[in-house]
């Protein structure tokens, strides 16, 4: 990401874990959308407000016991 | 004891029946008697808790204590963290840690302090004790992760700490590591092996599965114990194992989602509701969950839910308290907030409710912010202010505040105010400043002074005479001082006869103003008063702090004995009470200090000092501490020890800081008068122009003291090249001072002025008024028999006019009781025998320091060789150069001299 783009918040971000999560979990995780992908991982995508959002999301996977594959802020919804 | 500490998080959890022996880690856990800190880090469901509890059930307990602390989110405040630490070791040891207990109260928290007494604390127990603190990841604030930094650096050997947590705490873990001085167990090493898998299922639940269905399960789970726990959960009756276990391995869902679902399909649909509905808590017992859910048989629910092993654990022997597993907590509040929404806030104003009529404000707030009923959550934190005060619990007020919209802060005078003063702590003066605004505004604005939204406590009732106190304290940081005075006297005006904080403050500041103003008489009744609306409120080490202040008020007035009265009967009143008094002590040690030091017994003043620093050691050197070494120079330089005094002053310089008492004798003036007395006239007179300090200035009380060595120095010059000049506008100087002072009624400045217009007198040669001065030095003091190394610091032309008044006359009692106290004048001893070239060759080299740093710490020898990577040898040599240089033999004594020189 550009530094222009950093400190531009809210900003997309993309969060992969192992396994398939239940869609019961997007209000827990801050209404992010969560997709099945084929490679049984699950993403979990949407604006995250901030930094400290983002940390707080990144505990909360951190207390499901849930392996943490990737972040990455992703410049464009892909629905456009 | 201050505070509500919730006496459940202080119990070692009970032991689960359901345990699969795991004698390979035990042993690990056993290792962490060698070590400094054990480290069980993996995420939730690891067994972490389990471990460290089968390790404590197991293991004989023989001579050794056992502290154990379940942390939740809102021990991430310094002082409510180390309050439950030293509670939990107060548990432990029987009673050690009440004196770092009672520091905790102090604003702002003394963690050095609290730290050190509770260091000198553990390491006089005897036995090994070992610290468990469960959850570890969920204090992660730099002041805490700081603060356990330098404990554990600084842990004695037979003390112990085990830290269980999901993340790896902020601590220097790789130099423990690298000093084989850490335990570690992680996530690898708590997963289930294959055998541990087979004995969990098959022994220990009994569900007899088959080596494959084993293996499948261990490898599907890798080993997560909680999953593997629900799995069998989910296996219990179902007639289709292998079945159940084939399609399980095959999903890809994650493994806590599916299982989950699998035992709650298993439920009836009250249990399920009861479930989902309570997880919003934190903790459960029976009448609350009935609050929330709105049922009445709650405690019920709970024993059939414990019976069924579904994830509760109990927090007490009794059974009264419960919490869900975290992961499982975890996936129901999530279903909850996925299948309820709405539900979700008005669970937790429920919750908040029962909380609020239990008296549990802590609880009450977090869940009223939890349902987002900010206006609500004010009312509450306004109601706790006066507790979270009294326990110096503003991290977590501030933290609340944050969460709640700045209107609904503004809107609250109360909440307007603290955040305001936190503001100010940070050092934003003007954010201070728009928040009383807004605060003053707001109660006018409210019709008959109050609001139904804010919380009618005391802390409102008397806000509009707190304001003006604040007030008073930003004129003053300013400099402002009739600013100071206008908002105290009005802070006087509005607060309640019984207001006794309010009224002690504004007093304060307004005899602090009269004195820094030269008026001593104002400022003694003004002051006077603000001590005892101290004592009125019970502020203890305020009021004792504030007897020093008033002490030396009594010495400007020329009363040393009333001065020495209050110090020795503040002394008795900290000796009654111990603990954090204590902090307040060294002061009044060094106050007598100087009172035993000016009437000429300079054992007594050293042995003042000596104790004040023996206190100081555990006790807390407060914005006081430069005065020690400012007291300790000047008994050094009446002992005949130029050298060391001055290095006692560049040291109290270094330690100055300005604060609420004005500066009257500054140190730098002090060092001044020094060289003036050994000849170095030359540097005393760098120091007046540095400082500015002209025989023409105006004669002002803060300026009082610079002025009198000013005088000195013209003396001292005069003497050695005449100048008549100089000696006319030094006798100018010195009556327009006496002036000022005669009219504020400080006999005590008036001694030493009369006593300089001798001097200058005398210089000129004019002996009659000398004589005639110094017989009014006595003769108008109120206490004259209390002054004598005024007079003796002066050296040879004084004593020649001493030895003149002691034939005959009014005073000659005075002049030969001071000739009879001057070992100065006897051959082969005292002052004027000292000399000032340059300093003795006895300065330590930046190696030796820093073996001295390591020397005042616990470490033993063989630790700070490993710390300075050297051999023991070579350590025990550094060390013997040092006492060598110290001239001291042991270790202790070594330390000592190095904090009196300011070396460490």
């Amino acid at each position: 990401m550009t530094r222009s783009a950093a400190r531009r918040a809210p900003a997309r971000y993309r969060l992969r874990v192992s396994g398939h999560l239940d869609q019961s979990w997007s209000h827990w995780f801050g209404d992010l959308v969560v997709t099945w992908d084929d490679d049984a991982t699950t993403s979990l995508t949407g604006v995250v407000t901030d930094q400290a959002e983002l940390h707080g999301l990144l505990t909360r996977i951190r207390d499901l016991g849930v392996t943490l594959l990737s972040v990455e802020a992703v410049d464009e919804d892909p629905r456009h | 004891m201050a505070g509500p500490l919730i006496s459940t998080k202080l119990r070692v959890p009970r032991l689960r029946r359901d345990l699969v022996a795991r004698p390979r880690l035990l042993e690990r856990v056993r290792r962490g008697a060698d070590s400094r800190v054990t480290l069980v880090s993996a995420p939730a469901g690891f067994g972490k808790s389990t471990l460290v509890t089968e390790w404590l059930a197991g293991d004989p307990a023989d001579g050794r204590s056992l502290a154990w602390l379940s942390l939740d989110a809102a021990d991430n405040d310094a002082a409510t963290f180390w309050r439950y630490v030293v509670t939990a070791f107060q548990g432990a040891l029987g009673g050690a840690g009440s004196g770092a207990l009672e520091l905790i109260g102090s604003s702002p928290l003394p963690t050095d302090l609290v730290l050190t007494t509770l260091l000198n604390e553990l390491a006089a127990a005897p036995g090994d004790v070992w610290l468990v603190l469960d959850d570890f990841h969920l204090v992660d604030s730099p002041e805490i992760s700081h603060a356990m930094t330098s404990l554990l650096t600084h842990l004695p050997p037979h003390v112990h700490v085990v830290l269980s947590t999901r993340a790896d705490p902020d601590l220097p873990l790789a130099r423990w590591r690298a000093h084989g001085e850490l335990v570690e167990i992680r996530a690898a090493d708590l997963r289930f092996t294959l055998d541990e898998a087979a004995e969990y299922l098959n022994t220990v639940t009994g569900l007899h599965l088959t080596a494959r269905d084993v293996e499948v399960l261990e490898e599907r789970t890798e080993g997560w114990i909680a999953a593997l726990q629900l799995a069998a959960l989910s296996i219990r009756g179902r007639a289709d194992v292998g079945g159940f276990i084939a399609q399980f391995a095959g999903t890809d869902r994650y493994l806590v989602d599916y299982l989950v679902e699998e035992v709650l399909a298993q439920q009836e649909q009250a249990v399920r509701e009861f479930l989902l509905r309570t997880a919003v808590l934190d903790r459960l017992t029976g009448t609350l969950c009935d609050a929330v859910v709105g049922g009445d048989d709650g405690r019920d629910m709970l024993t059939t839910l414990e019976r069924a092993n579904l994830f509760l654990v109990a927090l007490d022997d009794q059974r009264e308290w419960f919490r869900y597993h975290h992961l499982f907590a975890d996936v129901l509040r999530a279903r909850l907030l996925a299948e309820q929404p709405d539900l979700v806030p008005l669970l937790h104003q429920r919750a908040s409710r029962w909380y609020e009529a239990h008296d549990l404000a802590d609880e009450a707030v977090r869940h009223a912010l939890a349902a987002r009923d900010v206006v609500r959550a004010a009312f509450l934190m306004e109601l706790a202010v006066p507790a979270i005060r009294r326990d110096r619990r503003e991290a977590t007020l501030l933290s609340w505040l944050e969460e709640l919209p700045d209107d609904v802060v503004r809107r609250s005078p109360v909440l307007g105010v603290f955040y305001g003063y936190m503001l100010m702590v940070s050092g934003d003066l003007d954010g201070f400043e728009l928040r009383l605004d807004d605060a003053e505004r707001t109660l006018a604005a409210a019709p008959a002074g109050s609001d139904p939204r804010w919380a009618q406590t005391e802390e409102l009732r008397t806000l509009p005479a707190t304001v003006a106190v604040y007030r008073a304290s930003i004129a003053q940081a300013r400099g402002d001082l009739a600013g100071t005075a206008e908002h105290a006297r009005r802070a006087l005006a509005l607060a309640g006869p019984d207001d006794h904080l309010a009224r002690g403050g504004a007093a304060g500041f307004l005899g602090l103003v009269a004195w820094a103003q030269g008026d001593v008489s104002s400022a003694l009744t003004t002051f006077a008063q603000a001590v005892s609306s101290l004592h009125a409120s019970s502020n203890l080490v305020d009021e004792l702090s504030s007897t020093v202040v008033l002490a030396d008020m009594w010495r400007a007035a020329g009363r040393p004995s009333t001065a020495r009265r209050l110090c020795l009967r503040a002394l008795q009143v900290s000796e009654a009470h111990g603990g954090s008094v204590v902090r307040a002590t060294p002061d009044v040690h060094v106050g007598l200090s100087e009172l035993e030091h000016e009437v000429g017994d300079l054992a007594a003043a050293r042995a003042h000092l000596e104790r004040a620093a023996a206190l100081g050691e555990g006790a807390a050197m407060t914005e006081g501490r430069y005065r020690w070494f400012a007291a300790m120079a000047r008994v050094a330089d009446a002992e005949g020890d130029p050298h060391e005094a001055l290095r006692l002053l560049d040291t109290a310089e270094r330690l100055y800081r300005p604060g609420f008492v004005p500066d009257l004798r500054p140190v730098a003036a002090a060092r001044a008068r020094i060289w003036i007395a050994h000849g170095m006239l030359a540097e005393a007179a760098a120091w007046a122009r540095e400082r500015g300090v002209s025989a023409t200035d105006e004669a002002t009380y803060l300026h009082e003291f610079d002025l009198l060595t000013l005088a000195r120095l013209l003396i001292a010059r005069h003497r050695g090249q005449p100048d008549s000049d100089a000696l006319d506008e030094v006798l100018d100087l010195v009556s327009r001072l006496h002036e000022a002072a005669d009219a504020s009624g400080r006999a005590g400045s008036l001694v030493e002025i009369r006593m300089l217009s001798a001097l200058a007198h005398h210089a000129r040669g004019d002996r009659v008024q000398a004589l005639e001065a110094l017989r009014h030095s006595w003769a108008g003091a109120p206490e004259p028999a209390a002054y004598a190394r005024l007079y003796l610091d002066e050296g040879e032309p004084m004593r020649e006019l001493l030895r003149a008044a002691g034939t005959d006359g009014p005073a000659r009692e005075h002049a030969r009781r001071l000739l009879g106290l001057d070992t100065a004048a006897d051959p082969g001893s005292g002052r004027t025998r000292a000399t000032l070239g340059p300093p003795p060759a006895e300065q330590l080299s930046d190696r030796e320091l820093q073996v001295l740093r390591l020397l005042d710490s616990d470490l033993t020898g063989p630790q700070i060789a490993r710390e300075l990577f050297v051999t023991l040898n070579t350590l025990r040599s550094h060390t013997k150069r040092i006492f060598t240089k110290l001239d001291v033999t042991t270790r202790r004594a070594a330390v000592r001299r190095a904090r009196e020189r300011g070396l460490t």
